[in-house]
């Protein structure tokens, strides 16, 4: 029988190149460190790393991998393989710190055994996020180290060498990227896999384990003497680099300080404006502490300081503050956020721009005409055969019918895109399990006609929606939660969770049923109701009882998630029936585009009828239902 | 190693290929032993949004962005989706536009909004560029033996050109590497018939 091969990526192979994915990268620089737990919870951008660490894993069964069922839950498990001796990564995105925070703003006090890395993804720029906080301040606020890296080669490289790190100043240490780093390609070279003698055993040291404040007072006072032994040495940061010139722009020194994908927009805008050789740069891999020497000598060395970094003015700041400590406010003038948007990811000719005019340099680009027509929005959407779509569609019809409105607090998932048209069904969303929490307030004061309702999904439910669903029961607060299980996560990319209890590394773990969950919550069998989700009649018959109902109450809408149901069919070699629409019976009423919004159905302007799309209909046959004219059929 | 920076930008809708696209050739220019860097976005490219992505190689090159009026090659897989390239063309920037659209479910939801027709995208692109260039390329990707295999029609139609400075050898080796075994036969047909439609542009 022929083996698969091993993946290269998981090959001790040094010196060879491949392109690689920045959170390929990553992941090929936690095997080289040798890391042996790491656990994460998806969120783009940085979803792709524990897939690839999976895959390394497979190879080196020292590694131990999983998909945690939140931030906190991933931090704390890493946290506790360091405590044990062994090198430890947990990764989520930037808003994913904000949950596992509570664990790491303590975690640095105690500090660690095995080299820890807590990886935050940040996303400049919102590609894919509820916002673009800076995650560098949360190196400042816990005292922790942030090292940031600006190629795909140096986020390998950078992370190999963040867990000796982390044990030399006994640090959690934070590795920031940001969207353009993770999901951007590049050479990499291979280093080797550096396996040291890891032996998984705990010290049963209460005095430095404990959070008592007896133990993290002092351990405060160290984490100071820590920090300031890490600032003490930042000049030598092997990631850090000072360049000085001598050379004069329009009688200028001119320098420079940036780290990240800002680093390398701004070595392209220097490239552009032929200065490569003419300016100082102070390029950072550790943006927090910043190091203190180098910093000084090049604000003696130049006129004039120009920080590039994207989002907030975190080094512009500090080197403000520095050049007042140096007396050194009149003799250098610093620039940043005034030249600089401080929303937004950064793009290399704005940077290009912005020095242009700092230096007096005449720098203009090729105009080009304006175009009289641009690209109609084509805005994400639920997929054809999308569940989400269908509780959404029974909503609204209930909610008509009972002439009442739903305050529809919704979560963090696919069914966010539920808030466009036409469906516009998302009344609120705020962070992930935000929904539950908010329908306890809203149940709180607003009147009766108004029934309160959480929408979230089977992830974000086991994430976050236990407690406020605990809550919800406890203080009696009149609520409907519809959880529309598609047994994945699958805005993220369609990890495994709890739902379908297949684990990262595609072995069987335990499935927990959300009905389980829901009753040991506290909620009554007979306010629970579960419903397939393609049974559009039964649905409707089974959420208009659900509303009417009062109490603490649970609508459980379940179809796997159609992606990866296509991916089963293709699989099983499943022949799907092909829906059609019958030009006689179609009046042209457009319900069918205009109100429900499945992408496999259009709609032909000319003779005024719809069609379907046969390349992306998955054969939900939902829009046999929702046809006022019941044009749509399935083909014998 | 001479080139000094090339910068290929390639848009689509979700589910076309734009990423294993921008991949491919990211690996062939790899192979020829240039710096590489690309930016794609990945959040929602499974859900009918549009797509980009960046590919930039040559020595001088550092950041994965294009810089606006950067572009010397707009690969676009839809029509419509060659106009949200524009602010990366110059007047020497060459498009290749596959000519099959995909209509985006905003035309129902706003009546305002309409799907431009393809001689008005070409009429418009063509006020900035003399060099725009439409494929039916689902027309040769169903030739080859299926339609998934547009991408690469695209990638072989924009070698053939001679635009884009790396050998159709490497490039047809980096295709072996990415597509599946049993779809390889297809793309390799796919790959040819876009590359001599691409050898056509300068008769
Ligand atoms: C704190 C936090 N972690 C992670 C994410 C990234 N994220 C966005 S949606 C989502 C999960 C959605 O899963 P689910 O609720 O099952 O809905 P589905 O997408 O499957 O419909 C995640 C993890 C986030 N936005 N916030």
């Amino acid at each position: 029988m022929s083996e698969k091969p091993i993946p290269k990526i998981a090959q001790d192979d040094p010196g060879y190149k491949m392109i690689m994915l920045g959170n390929e990268a990553i992941a090929r620089g936690i095997l080289e460190g040798n890391a042996i737990v790491a656990a994460a919870y998806p969120g783009t951008p940085s979803s792709e790393i524990m897939p690839a660490v999976a895959q390394c894993a497979k190879y080196h069964p020292e590694m131990k991998v999983e998909w945690s069922v939140n931030e906190k839950v991933a931090f704390e498990v890493a946290y506790a393989g360091s405590m044990c001796n062994v090198r430890a990564v947990a990764a989520m995105k930037h808003v994913g710190v904000n949950v596992a925070s509570d664990a790491f703003m303590t975690a640095v006090y105690h500090g660690v055994r095995g080299g820890m890395v807590l990886i935050s993804a940040d996303d400049p720029s919102q590609f894919s996020s509820q916002n673009e906080q800076d995650n560098r301040y949360y190196g400042l606020h816990a005292l922790a180290p942030v090292f940031e890296p600006s190629t795909p080669q140096e986020a390998k490289d950078m992370m190999k060498f963040a867990f000796e790190y982390s044990e030399k100043y006994n640090i959690v240490v934070v590795f920031r990227t940001t969207t353009r780093l993770n999901h951007g390609r590049a050479d990499v070279v291979f280093g080797t896999i550096d396996k040291k003698e890891q032996t998984a055993e705990f010290d049963w040291d209460r005095n430095r384990w404990v959070c008592v404040p007896s133990n993290t007072r002092p351990q405060r006072a160290d984490l100071l003497h820590r920090m300031a032994r890490m600032t003490n040495d930042a000049d030598e940061f092997p990631f850090n680099k000072l360049v000085l010139s001598d050379r004069t722009v329009n009688g200028k020194k001119i320098g420079f300080v940036a780290a990240g994908i800002a680093y390398s927009h701004l070595q392209d805008a220097l490239v552009e404006l032929q200065l490569e050789n003419s300016v100082s740069i102070l390029k950072l891999g550790l943006v927090n502490p910043l190091p203190p020497k180098s910093l000084e000598k090049l604000l003696k060395h130049v006129d004039v300081l120009f920080v590039v970094e994207e989002l907030e003015p975190i080094f512009e700041e500090q080197c403000k503050a520095r050049a007042f400590e140096f007396g050194l406010s009149n003799s250098v003038e610093i620039h940043g956020k005034d030249l600089l948007p401080q929303q937004g990811e950064l793009h290399p000719e704005t940077i290009t721009a912005a020095i242009a005019k700092l230096c007096g340099i005449d720098y203009s680009t090729s105009e080009v005409p304006a175009l009289e027509i641009s690209a109609p929005p084509r805005l994400p959407q639920m997929c054809p055969a999308c569940s989400h779509r269908n509780i959404y569609w029974v909503m609204k019809k209930v909610a008509k019918k009972l002439k009442k409105k739903f305050a529809n607090n919704n979560d963090i998932g696919c069914y966010s895109l539920g808030v466009y048209k036409p469906l516009e069904m998302a009344d609120t969303a705020l962070c992930m399990g935000g929904s539950i929490g908010m329908a306890n307030g809203m149940a709180k004061v607003l009147p009766d006609d108004v029934i309160v309702t959480a929408f979230l999904g089977d992830s974000t439910f086991y994430h976050s929606g236990v407690a406020p669903l605990l809550n919800a029961v406890y203080n009696q607060n009149d609520i409907l939660v519809i959880i529309s299980d598609n047994s994945f996560t699958s805005m993220t990319g369609g990890q495994n969770n709890p739902s379908n209890g297949i684990l990262l590394t595609e072995e069987v773990g335990t499935q927990i049923p959300i009905e389980e969950v829901v009753k040991g919550c506290g909620v009554p069998a007979d306010k629970i109701w579960i419903h397939e989700a393609y049974d559009m009649d039964g649905l409707m018959e089974k959420f208009e009882e659900a509303a009417k109902a009062s109490g603490v109450r649970v609508f459980i809408n379940r179809h796997m998630c159609a992606l990866q149901e296509l991916r089963v069919f293709k699989k099983q070699k499943v022949v799907l029936p092909v829906i059609k629409v019958d030009p006689e019976k179609c009046n042209g009423c457009q319900v069918c585009v205009r109100q429900f919004g499945c992408p496999a159905i259009n709609f032909n302007f000319e003779t005024k009828k719809a069609y379907i799309d046969q390349s992306q209909c998955r054969s939900c046959k939902t829009c046999i239902y929702i046809c006022p004219q019941q044009a749509f059929y399935v083909e014998k | 190693m001479t080139l000094s920076k090339f910068n290929c930008f390639t848009i689509g809708v979700g589910g076309q290929g734009v990423i294993r696209a921008t991949h491919i050739l990211a690996d062939a220019a790899m192979a020829e032993q240039y710096p590489v860097r690309t930016a794609e976005t990945h959040g929602m490219a499974q859900r009918g949004g549009s797509v980009s992505g960046y590919l930039r190689f040559g020595k001088d090159v550092h950041g994965p962005l294009i810089p606006k009026y950067g572009a010397h090659v707009v690969i676009a897989l839809e029509p419509s989706e060659a106009l949200r390239s524009v602010q990366y063309a110059n007047k020497e920037t060459y498009y290749f536009i596959n000519s099959s659209p995909i209509l985006p479910l905003s035309i129902y939801q706003n009546r305002k909004i309409s799907y431009p027709n393809l001689e008005i995208i070409e009429k418009e692109l063509s006020k900035i560029t003399p060099h725009v260039h439409i494929i039916d390329a689902l027309g040769l990707a169903e030739q080859a033996g299926t339609s998934k295999s547009l991408n690469v029609v695209m990638l072989g139609f924009a070698v053939g050109s001679g635009i884009i400075p790396l050998k159709s050898k490497t490039i047809e080796k980096s295709i072996e590497k990415f597509v599946p075994k049993k779809a390889l036969q297809i793309n390799k047909t796919a790959f040819q018939l876009g590359f001599d439609e691409g050898g056509k542009i300068h008769e």
